[in-house]
């Protein structure tokens, strides 16, 4: 084989590699920024957490940082994580967290070991405070492509300090919420999405009245 | 031949059909009354140099509300939402508008009681006043529940 059919292939396989993987491959983003604003004012000790609970990472398919795909070219799939390569639940922890205080709260971070009910409860009951909040997260991942799509399930609730669930609502969900952009934009959008779906829930009215009364 | 000239239009096809993706969407709570919202401060976003407030506060304008528009966090007067926005751009041959989102907030909490968003890739650009129009009609549509 002559030099230059040698130098054809190399190239063309070059360009395959390109087009399959673009910009598909190592692609993070931040939910733990955000400036969401909630349309609840409140104050006092309240805790916060996150409990990830979605069934691929329980079974250890995906790692606890994954929050989506990006796809490549022929729509070839590749994980997209957390900026701060901590586990999703912590990020999301944080946003909420910088949200409540915002609401004039004064927070707490719980994080919890297990999506089991009975660890929840426990470290609800530790907190030792009036009012807890806890996202359970069924499912919340990005897929993007042509199209940024979001798929979640999550359930907000209030419990009290003895773990008695004051309030709870759930939102789910398969939409497709822009064009998919760039890393950069995908990231902020998906952080603003977050912060627009939970906010809406803190807009509930049972939620309002455990978190204000 | 034929092979290769397929392929070749794949392949083409395959890059092109990025230059045309296009959405627009509408998200409004419920339980807001935007729709019937009569006062409006546009508050310019600190990066933009392209005078987007001032397309959004002409469109609410026509559409027959009273609109103010500068940098402040908060307006002078009382008013019955505080509208947002963030504009990303791109270049080909020409600069265009990749997308455009639009946040109706409540002026005490800065809650978005509703948002709006297109997104345009190159071949479907439209302008930016086209961009606010179709954005602030679909947060509309959605708010009438139609």
């Amino acid at each position: 084989m002559k030099f230059h059919q040698l130098a054809c292939r190399f190239c063309s396989v070059l360009c395959l590699g390109a087009l399959i993987t673009g910009c598909a491959v190592g692609n993070t983003y931040n939910y733990a920024i955000g400036n969401t604003a909630l349309p609840v004012k409140g104050e006092g000790e309240i805790s916060v957490g996150v409990v990830d609970a979605r069934e691929y990472v329980l079974s250890g398919n995906k790692d606890p940082n994954f929050v989506g795909l990006q796809r490549g070219g022929f729509g070839n799939p590749f994980d997209v994580t957390t900026t701060s390569g901590n586990p999703m639940a912590e990020d999301m922890t944080q946003h909420l967290a910088n949200a409540l205080t915002r609401a004039g709260f004064d927070v707490t971070e719980i994080r919890f070991s297990s999506p089991d009910n009975a660890v929840i409860l426990t470290s609800v009951k530790q907190s030792a405070l009036d009012k807890n909040v806890v996202l359970r997260v069924r499912e919340w991942k990005t897929d993007a492509m042509m199209k940024f799509r979001l798929i979640y399930d999550i359930d907000l609730s209030v419990l009290d300090e003895s773990g008695v669930m004051l309030a709870s609502v759930s939102d789910r969900g398969d939409e497709v919420i822009s064009g998919a952009g760039f890393e950069s934009a995908n990231s902020q959008l998906s952080a603003a999405t977050f912060g627009t779906k939970i906010s809406r829930m803190f807009n509930n009215p049972e939620i309002r009245a455990a978190l204000t009364n | 031949m034929r092979i290769v000239t397929f392929l070749a239009l794949a392949i083409c096809g395959l890059i092109l059909s990025g230059c045309s993706s296009q959405n627009l969407r509408a998200d409004v709570d419920p339980s807001s009354d935007v729709a019937e919202m009569t006062s409006f401060y546009v508050q310019r976003l600190p990066s933009d140099t392209r005078g987007v407030e001032k397309l959004i506060a002409a469109d609410l304008l026509r559409r027959g509300k009273r609109v103010s528009h500068g940098e402040a966090l908060t307006p002078d007067a009382d008013v019955d939402a505080i509208v947002t926005y963030v504009d990303q751009w791109m270049w080909d041959i020409t600069m265009y508008m990749l997308e455009l989102r639009i946040e109706i907030r409540d002026p005490e909490t800065s809650y978005v009681l509703a948002s709006g968003q297109s997104f345009r890739t190159s071949l479907v650009r439209k302008d930016p006043e086209g961009m606010v129009e179709e954005v602030i009609t679909e947060i509309m549509r959605e708010a009438e529940g139609l």
